[in-house]
């Protein structure tokens, strides 16, 4: 009884509490910089410690080697790790489209900006594939027609940059226009062309319009990372050359 | 049954005597209430510090130095709520090889209240997402998607109350736009609806129905765009009754909280601290019952 008597005295004391609104009066705001000076915490050091452990173990697996740096400005409108990329991926890819509907890629292309990393000489490890491929971008086949090819191949021209293309698409800038190969025959316009991109300049990335409405798509459900590390671990010396896959021969002769 | 009686009285009172007792002494010793609200966004998975040898941000960031700010933070003023304005994912290999796992576990154990869902935290698939539900011990807020279709469905409120010392604290959630963002495969079902009319809504409620004394929209929307983009410059200006706005996904280094006006020209807070768990942010809110002091309206110091 004595309990009740008490609880109702601060219940009433409560409501008239409440009926004084409090009222914002001060904001006071900072900022904490998050760096050495600031001890770190023990039970989420403990707790990070072996994931850590695992993530750094994989990370550091070598893969593959390579006996020169490769860069994506090593050349003018191709560079060893544009053309690396452009033709493992074409490799990796391919063997899982011709095994789903029994034809070949015609060719693969990407953009400059999602090379992010370049890979110096020496041992490639996991953490290489993960730095030059961050993103969670998967690869995607599109057929084609050949004036989609030609919006492509007009604005590779109009970024004149070493976007990555694979070794199937042979493209020079003349006096006279361009001379485009696709595997070593000229434009057909007759027929429709399978090339390979990732999804996420299907969608419209990097203004790659020529990629969003096309005949058909393919979602092959293949990271790009997976392919660049299915494919280092598969090869024990990378090789790979600058070719003239895609040149100005207007800059050459200046 | 006499026995069960007792104890449900006793139960009762003591939940009187409990909640008695702390206005009660909050109300007796001062007039003055204090809410500190800390924050983070775009933390991309960045569990440990940066290498010492980094170029941008040598030896900054790290969980585990968050953790031991915060924990000071709350022993100096248990009324503390720490957020987070999404983009959780994405940005190291932890991510990568645990899906989100360790990000939801760390935040947990920091004892994160709330955070909204940036687009990156889509990477994975909405599945991906929901797969690391059961490691969040926090809320997900999201008022302007609609995951009913989807299996988000029912883990995401639009908004959570938190009472602090007696001050009801709304806390809301804003997503930004994923169509050209995040690829639809990804999103699925997923329905995105205007921030601003739902901003609206949400601080309506918030204050107007449910009385609360703080609103903050926590979002994932951009500090400010050239264009007509939304964004929380641009939702400031056009609300009312939102105290606070927590920003993300434009990794904005403020060097201090923005003041602004909103559409009844009273001060909005817009916040956002860069990104990789490099800064903590701080806003402190003190509250009064002195009438007179409360007349003499706001002072903002940032
Ligand atoms: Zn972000």
């Amino acid at each position: 009884m004595k309990k009740f008597i008490i609880s109702f005295i601060i219940f009433s004391a409560l409501f008239s509490c409440k009926s004084q609104l409090p009222q914002l009066v001060k904001i006071e705001g900072k900022q904490t910089t998050v760096n050495e000076t600031i001890a770190s915490n023990k039970t989420i050091e403990n707790t990070i410690k072996p994931y850590r452990e695992k993530v750094e173990k994989e990370m550091s697996t070598v893969i593959s080697y390579t006996p020169i740096n490769l860069y994506r400005n090593d050349g003018n409108l191709e560079s060893s790790l544009g053309n690396l990329m452009a033709d493992l991926s074409y490799e990796r890819a391919n063997l899982v489209f011709n095994s789903r509907t029994g034809k070949n890629i015609d060719f693969a292309m990407f953009n400059y900006g999602g090379i992010r990393a370049g890979i110096s000489k020496g041992n490639i490890t996991n953490e290489s594939a993960f730095n030059l491929m961050p993103f969670e971008n998967s690869l995607v086949v599109v057929e084609l027609t050949s004036e989609k090819i030609m919006e492509l191949v007009n604005y590779l021209i109009s970024e004149n940059v070493a976007h990555p293309l694979s070794k199937q698409f042979n493209l020079t800038v003349t006096e006279k226009g361009s001379d485009l190969k696709i595997n070593n025959a000229a434009l057909d316009t007759s027929k429709t062309y399978f090339v390979l991109t990732s999804d996420y300049l299907q969608t419209g990335g990097d203004n790659m319009n020529f990629f969003k409405d096309p005949v058909n798509i393919y979602l092959l459900d293949y990271k790009v990372r997976n392919a660049i590390i299915d494919y280092f671990k598969a090869t024990d010396t990378i090789k790979v050359s600058l070719d003239g896959r895609f040149r100005n021969e207007k800059t050459l002769k200046n | 049954m006499k026995r069960r009686n007792f104890i449900q009285k006793s139960t009762a009172a003591t939940a009187f005597l409990t909640l008695g007792g702390l206005s009660l002494q909050s109300f007796a010793s001062k007039n003055t209430k204090h809410i500190t609200i800390l924050h983070t966004n775009d933390v991309h998975s960045h569990i440990d510090p940066f290498p010492i040898t980094d170029s941008r941000y040598p030896n900054m960031g790290g969980v585990a130095r968050r953790a031991t700010l915060v924990e000071a933070i709350r022993k100096e003023n248990p009324n503390t709520l720490l957020l987070d304005a999404g983009d959780i994912f994405q940005g190291t290999p932890y991510f990568n090889f645990y899906g989100g796992e360790l990000e939801f576990k760390l935040m947990s154990m920091l004892k994160y209240d709330a955070a909204t869902i940036g687009n990156h935290d889509f990477d994975n698939g909405i599945d991906g997402l929901f797969a690391q539900l059961p490691h969040a011990q926090f809320d997900f807020l999201s008022a302007n998607y609609d995951f009913k279709n989807t299996v988000l469905n029912s883990h995401v409120k639009p908004y959570k109350i938190f009472v602090k010392d007696g001050i009801k604290i709304g806390v809301f959630g804003l997503g930004i736009e994923l169509e050209g963002l995040v690829d639809p495969k990804m999103y699925k079902e997923t329905i995105y609806l205007n921030p601003l009319e739902i901003a609206q809504d949400m601080s309506r409620i918030l204050k107007e129905e449910e009385k609360c004394d703080l609103v903050i929209c926590l979002s994932h929307l951009g500090y400010r765009y050239k264009d007509e983009k939304i964004s929380d410059l641009e939702l400031a200006s056009k609300t009312k009754n939102i105290d606070l706005i927590i920003g993300g996904h434009t990794h904005t280094f403020l060097p201090k909280p923005t003041v602004t006006k909103n559409i009844i020209d009273e001060n909005v807070l817009v916040n956002q601290v860069g990104c990789f768990g490099l800064n903590l942010g701080r806003i402190d809110f003190y509250f009064d019952n002195d009438k007179n002091l409360a007349s003499k309206g706001k002072s903002i110091i940032v």
